[in-house]
């Protein structure tokens, strides 16, 4: 039988603790192959973004290496993955094959400098390899959610940056300039803080139907706000799989979710709607 | 026999659809590659529906279909049901007389040594239509006990008419010699396959119990749920993530809710190969009424990491070791099943010694040793019916009845003598 045309394209990759990430592709007939990375541009916009990592053969199986190195950090966005054989040659984009990502799972536990810069190899949904890179100043990770009937409350972890005496979480109603702040409990440590925010601080006269707030939180009175969301495991798509339950009161059902950045945000629906978390 | 240099054999499979996703596809594939690298191996479709097949195939093998629904949905014949594949059969309304027609033909013109059925309805068209000079071999990845009776009757009848029933479990392959009147046929258990991980096993300190597989009420993520309601409450910060898309996601979704886990327990989507997945986790877990085999379960063990299961009807007990390799604790018990994972989440050195234990045991189930008893197996059913042939004046002696247990006597009795004859006389063909 003939084998599927892409299959000699399908690249194995391995990330390191510190974001080193290490692809192997089967040989070919290429004399001087690299590794192109492209950061996916907007619709309709060109690309800008490209990096190129040479191919070399490794020290097993005659297979094609190479390496692409914590620094510098990438741009924030999605990095599509292709072979290039020749400088000139036409690019061909890559499959994936395995990805070894065990070292990922834990990675919340360790605290990180500024700038916070994170990588995740993933699937697209039409099924090629390609890479997801966060790069912030500071981040904060969610660790854990609870939702009551009366509140919900969001327990974080800071990197990059240290909270502060008069560090608030700040959600901001997308798409206008409405915020409301709230009173985060500080751990001694600095880093670690909880807020809890209850159906009063997401519902209300500005509030109407269909609303999301996103989540921040600023480390002191003056500093920049910092986005709260979860990066720092394996998970590259995390919308669907990390799902809350909704907090129901006053005529309105408010449900925290990751969105498709994975960063926190809260969406509020008329409760007698019903529910749909995708 | 073992250590011998076998001659090269010409096998053909017949499977469903080499074209979709499944574990027999997987376990066809995985076998079909093995044995191609000393045999001459192809795998026939029944039907197909698309250019390639979504699972990568051995190159040494070769692949075709019968009937390309692509161009044939719409055929006349395809219209009219089926009478050679039995009614009774689970795909039978996938089946029709064009489906007849074409097996019929190719299974009559057959000009290998072997042809291996996948499925009871494939196994009728074997024990029917496929010549005498070929080795007929019907595989059952199911059980006969949980079989509609229809198809129990079905394949009774027909089932005389093969050489060779091979089943995944010895379970499976007891209740065939016990339930079925089948003189002659040689029933043996051939578990499936796993092929060796490319990457290096779990090393057990991850905090991720594991499982895989559809989400069907028979395997009872409900009860795997409830059971890491337990886990979570001592453990915190232990994870359990679920592979697999079905029909239960909604219901598993609101389970989690009503108790709370959303910060602990994860419906994760489909995910192929597992392999990188498994390399996460450092518990596995499965938690089935039922299972023919219990494939994810070997495939965790393969990665290194020990399995809590329900020892249930009929994979599981032949997989794990209980307190070896992993637990089996009783089906339908959420707090047996929640202690057994206890034990090994709150003790690290247990868990990861019972992690390399899995390592060592699984690798029974290694495309190697597999193989190797695949082809030990389909060896001696050769040599056992040429010598058969040739010592007995029975026109055919699979349907002699009475004199089965003879049947049986002589065929040992010529195997000891015979070992080695089969190549010179197949040489001679």
């Amino acid at each position: 039988m003939t084998m599927h045309r892409d299959t000699h394209l399908r690249t194995h990759c391995a990330i390191d603790p510190d974001g080193r990430v290490t692809f192997r592709l089967p040989p070919g007939p290429a004399l001087r192959p690299q590794l192109l990375l492209r950061l996916r541009p907007q619709k309709g916009r060109p690309e800008t973004t490209l990096h190129l990592l040479d191919l070399e053969p490794g020290r097993a199986g005659g297979q094609l290496h190479a390496v692409l190195e914590p620094h510098p950090a990438l741009d924030e966005g999605r990095w599509d993955l292709y072979l290039l054989p020749e400088p000139e040659a036409e690019r061909q984009r890559l499959r994936p094959g395995l990805r070894d990502l065990r070292v990922l799972v834990d990675g919340h536990l360790r605290d990180r400098p500024s700038p916070v810069a994170v990588r995740v190899p993933y699937v697209t949904k039409d099924g090629f390899l390609a890479l997801r890179a966060w790069r912030r100043t500071a981040h904060a990770e969610v660790r854990a959610i609870d939702v009551t009937e009366q509140a919900l409350t969001v327990e974080a972890r800071l990197h990059g940056a240290e909270l502060h005496e008069g560090a608030t979480v700040r959600l901001r109603l997308r798409g206008s300039d409405t915020v409301r702040d709230l009173r985060p409990r500080i751990d001694d440590d600095g880093r670690g803080f909880s807020f809890t925010a209850g159906p009063e601080d997401l519902t209300g006269s500005t509030a109407g139907p269909g609303r999301i707030w996103d989540a921040f939180v600023r480390p002191a009175a003056d500093a920049p706000p910092v986005r709260i969301g979860r990066l720092l495991d394996d998970v590259a798509d995390r919308k669907h799989v990390f799902v809350y339950p909704a907090l129901t009161a006053g005529g309105s059902s408010s449900r925290p979710y990751y969105t498709v950045d994975n960063d926190l945000a809260i969406e509020v629906t008329p409760a007698e709607s019903p529910i749909c978390p995708k | 026999m073992v250590g011998a240099v076998y001659a090269t054999m010409k096998i053909s499979f017949l499977i469903h659809n080499a074209y979709g996703i499944g574990g027999t596809i997987t376990t066809t594939f995985n076998l079909a590659g093995a044995l191609a690298e000393r045999h001459d191996v192809e795998i026939v479709s029944a039907l197909r529906h698309r250019e390639h097949p979504h699972l990568v195939l051995d190159p040494r093998v070769r692949l075709r279909a019968l009937v390309d629904l692509r161009k044939e949905a719409d055929h006349p014949l395809h219209q009219r049901p089926a009478k050679v594949f039995p009614a009774a059969e689970y795909r039978h309304r996938q089946y029709s007389e064009l489906t007849d027609q074409r097996i019929g033909e190719w299974l009559e013109a057959l000009d290998t040594d072997v042809v291996i059925g996948t499925r009871p309805g494939l196994n009728v068209h074997i024990a029917r239509q496929a010549p005498q000079r070929v080795l007929r071999v019907g595989q059952e990845h199911l059980t006969l006990d949980n079989h509609p009776p229809g198809l129990r009757t079905a394949l009774r009848r027909a089932y005389r008419r093969l050489d060779v029933i091979t089943t995944v479990t010895e379970a499976d392959a007891a209740a065939y010699r016990r339930k079925m009147w089948l003189p002659g046929v040689h029933v043996e258990a051939l578990p499936n396959s796993v092929p060796d991980p490319a990457l290096s096993p779990a090393d057990g300190t991850a905090k991720i119990v594991i499982a895989a597989g559809r989400l069907v009420p028979v395997k009872r993520y409900d009860l795997l749920i409830e059971a890491f309601a337990q886990v979570a409450a001592a453990f915190p910060d232990w994870q359990l993530r679920i592979y697999g898309k079905g029909e239960e996601e909604p219901r598993l979704r609101e389970l989690i809710e009503r108790l709370r886990l959303w910060n602990n327990v994860f419906l994760m989507g489909a995910a192929t190969p597992m392999e990188a997945e498994w390399a996460k986790g450092s518990i596995g877990a499965a938690a089935s009424d039922f299972e023919p085999f219990g494939m994810t379960i070997v495939e965790a063990m393969r990665c290194g990491l020990p399995v809590v299961s329900t020892d249930c009807p009929y994979g599981p007990g032949e997989i794990i070791q209980d307190g070896a390799d992993g637990r089996l604790v009783p089906v339908k018990d959420a707090d047996a099943l929640a202690s057994a994972l206890l034990e090994l989440v709150g003790d690290d050195e247990r868990r990861r010694r019972m992690g390399r234990t899995a390592l060592d045991n699984a690798r029974r189930f290694a495309p190697g040793p597999v193989v190797a008893q695949a082809e030990r197996l389909l060896e001696k059913a050769l040599t056992t019916r040429t010598t058969g042939r040739r010592t007995t004046t029975l026109p055919d002696h699979r349907t002699s009845g009475a004199l089965t247990g003879r049947g049986h006597a002589a065929r040992d009795a010529a195997h000891a003598a015979a070992v080695g004859a089969l190549r010179a006389i197949r040489k001679g063909r």
